[in-house]
């Protein structure tokens, strides 16, 4: 199939919202976290020619999205935090030219490392990452992702 | 004893990367700990930081003797979609001699109290399972789980493994 991977700009707000939506079913601050002058995050969308469109229209048909992090241990590291292809798209090579993509910027960056998270559940993605050279962290340092939010942020906060 | 807290400057780097090898011993992990002084200069003191770090400065017991750095915690910010930013806790280490003095817990409300001022829903950080003391001191906080608790695995592409899969495949 063809399709290309570039940089999303706030014109893909709409866009990404819409994936997100389908993907995660609530609403963002995307465009002022995004695409402002110090953004949170990053964007890539993957996109297929008008002759492919969905459908309702759509030519954007995929999305990843990305931050720097740092490991005390090994330095620069890329945290991909979504990445979603259309059900319609899937099988075409899109989600690993995405990955790609990431890794690619990632080296760029001079980064040592690429995290992400993968839910349980999901046995076909966690295979897919295993098989292109992935290591569950969980399983084999015993790492468990941690969170204090709400109102235990704001009792910690107290004096 | 006292101590205080205050932001990380350049001069510290050998500071972080001593308390990094120290915490890194106690999980038996030291010979993974790659990083160098210069990495964390660049990295943490150049245009773009990477990371930031707060320090805990233990003052001399004179006015001649210098003050020691016995404590550190390092956190740069990260983005969840669902809920938006979120401040995440890389690091966070105080050195045996000075424990119990209530350094840690000023550590974390000052980061959390920091959270908050930046719009952060919520702070973040990984414990090894197997290090039951720190697994407790967080969870009395009310601190959640998220692998036990909805599932989330934390997956990782090292350098070998980046470099392949950023090398498009052959047609």
């Amino acid at each position: 199939m063809d399709f290309s991977i570039r940089a999303a700009n706030v014109e893909d707000c709409k866009d990404i919202a819409r994936m997100i939506v389908v993907s995660r079913h609530v609403r963002t601050y995307l465009e002022q976290d995004g695409f402002s002058k110090n953004p949170f995050f990053h964007g890539i969308i993957a996109e297929v020619p008008e002759q492919l469109r969905t459908k309702d229209g759509h030519t954007k048909v995929g999305y990843a999205l990305y931050f720097y992090s740092y490991s005390s241990w090994a330095g620069r590291a890329i945290y991909m935090e979504d990445l979603y292809v259309m059900p319609e798209f899937r099988g075409k090579g899109i989600g690993k030219a995405l990955m790609s993509k990431v890794a690619q910027l990632g080296l760029a960056a001079g980064c040592n490392q690429l995290n992400f998270t993968v839910l349980d559940w999901n046995k076909s993605s966690r295979d897919f990452y295993m098989s292109q050279g992935c290591c569950d962290v969980t399983t084999s340092m015993g790492y468990h992702c941690m969170r204090c939010e709400g109102e235990a942020l704001q009792h910690l906060a107290q004096p | 004893m006292e101590y205080k807290l205050r932001k990380a400057e350049p001069k510290d780097v050998p500071d972080i990367l001593r308390l990094v090898k120290e915490l890194a011993k106690y999980e038996e992990m030291e010979h993974q700990v790659a990083l160098t002084e210069k990495d964390l200069l660049e990295d943490g003191f150049g245009e773009t930081p990477f990371y930031h770090c707060i320090i805990a400065e233990i003052q001399g017991e004179s006015s001649s003797e210098d003050p020691k750095v016995g404590g550190f915690a390092m956190y740069y910010f990260t983005y969840d979609p669902w809920v938006g930013k979120q401040l995440y806790l890389e690091e966070f280490y105080v050195m045996n001699e000075y424990r119990g003095l209530g350094m840690g817990s000023e550590i974390l409300r000052h980061l959390s109290d920091l959270a908050m001022k930046t719009r952060c829903t919520g702070m973040m950080f990984v414990v090894a399972e197997n290090n039951a003391p720190s697994m407790q001191f967080y969870k009395r906080r009310g601190a959640e789980d998220l692998s036990q608790e909805e599932g989330w695995r934390l997956f990782r592409f090292d350098k070998d493994s980046l470099l392949k899969m950023a090398t498009p495949a052959e047609e």
